[in-house]
């Protein structure tokens, strides 16, 4: 008997998003990354019978999807995937660039450092929001981050708006702890 | 909350909804209050509003409700493949 049991129909809300964030920073590409949040899932499914409990469902999402990433990246490198971006290249109908320079980033460019902390942060942040317990994640992100009003989040969770806010603030004191331990003092 | 002071439990939970602009002015005069003589909760307001900084700053990339349906349909429809 697994320890942890999967459970997919849940996997879009509960995962996807964090499985987006992480794939975008490593790949660049938003559509590309759906696709591989996709695949995971799909591959997820097929392998399901492999689960065996050891771990989380999202550690072993984690897994797969950093298999796609690579392979990704086997794709695009090998010859034949090269053709492929040079040929999307020349589809923007700007055929007289040059289609490598322009995709290097400039590395003197002070944001990029930046860019690749808010990276780094977001990330801690959201390993710290999935450690939540799940109803405290629910309404955390609905609250912070998708800004829904505090009416609408009372009513689909059918609690009263001082409850809420004690579990914002519990989430809250739970992630300023665990993101002290993950990245930084908040002091 | 009808009195003037509030204990330490009240003043986080205040400190928390101020963050979310969502205190009135009885409510941030109560708050002001009692920052004025507990330095735990001061310190712990700091902390709070550095964290609000910190998710403000964050550019939060997130799929959309219609990426997520897409995603959602390919599942559905695999389990029913699978069926």
């Amino acid at each position: 008997m697994p320890e942890v049991e999967l459970d997919p129909k849940k996997w879009v809300d509960r995962y996807s998003d964090y499985l987006f964030n992480y794939t975008i920073t490593r790949v660049n590409d938003a559509v590309m990354a759906q696709d591989l949040v996709a695949e995971t899932f799909l591959a997820g499914l097929k392998s399901a019978h492999r689960f065996k409990g050891k771990s989380t469902e999202r550690t072993w999402l984690v897994s797969i999807l950093k298999r796609k990433i690579i392979d990704y990246y086997r794709k695009i490198n090998s010859n034949k995937g090269k053709a492929e971006v040079r040929m999307s290249y020349l589809d923007n109908n700007d055929e007289t660039g040059d289609w490598l320079e322009e995709r290097v980033k400039d590395l003197r460019n002070p944001t990029v450092e930046d860019d690749i902390e808010q990276k780094e942060l977001g990330e801690a942040l959201q390993e710290c929001i999935a450690a939540l317990p799940e109803r405290y994640a629910i309404i955390f992100v609905q609250k912070t981050i998708d800004r829904m009003d505090t009416e609408t989040i009372c009513k689909e969770h059918d609690i009263t708006a001082s409850n809420l806010w004690v579990i914002i603030h519990r989430a809250r004191v739970q992630l300023m702890e665990c993101l002290n331990k993950k990245w930084y003092k908040i002091d | 909350m009808g009195r003037v002071f509030i204990n330490c439990n009240d003043a986080e939970v205040l400190s928390t909804r101020e963050q979310y602009n969502d205190l009135n002015s009885k409510e941030r005069f109560k708050l002001k209050m009692h920052h004025s003589h507990c330095w735990r909760c001061r310190s712990f307001n700091k902390k709070n509003c550095k964290f609000t900084r910190t998710l403000n700053g964050l550019n939060w990339i997130k799929l959309t409700a219609a990426e997520k349906a897409k995603i959602r349909s390919r599942i559905k429809d695999a389990i029913e493949r699978k069926l």
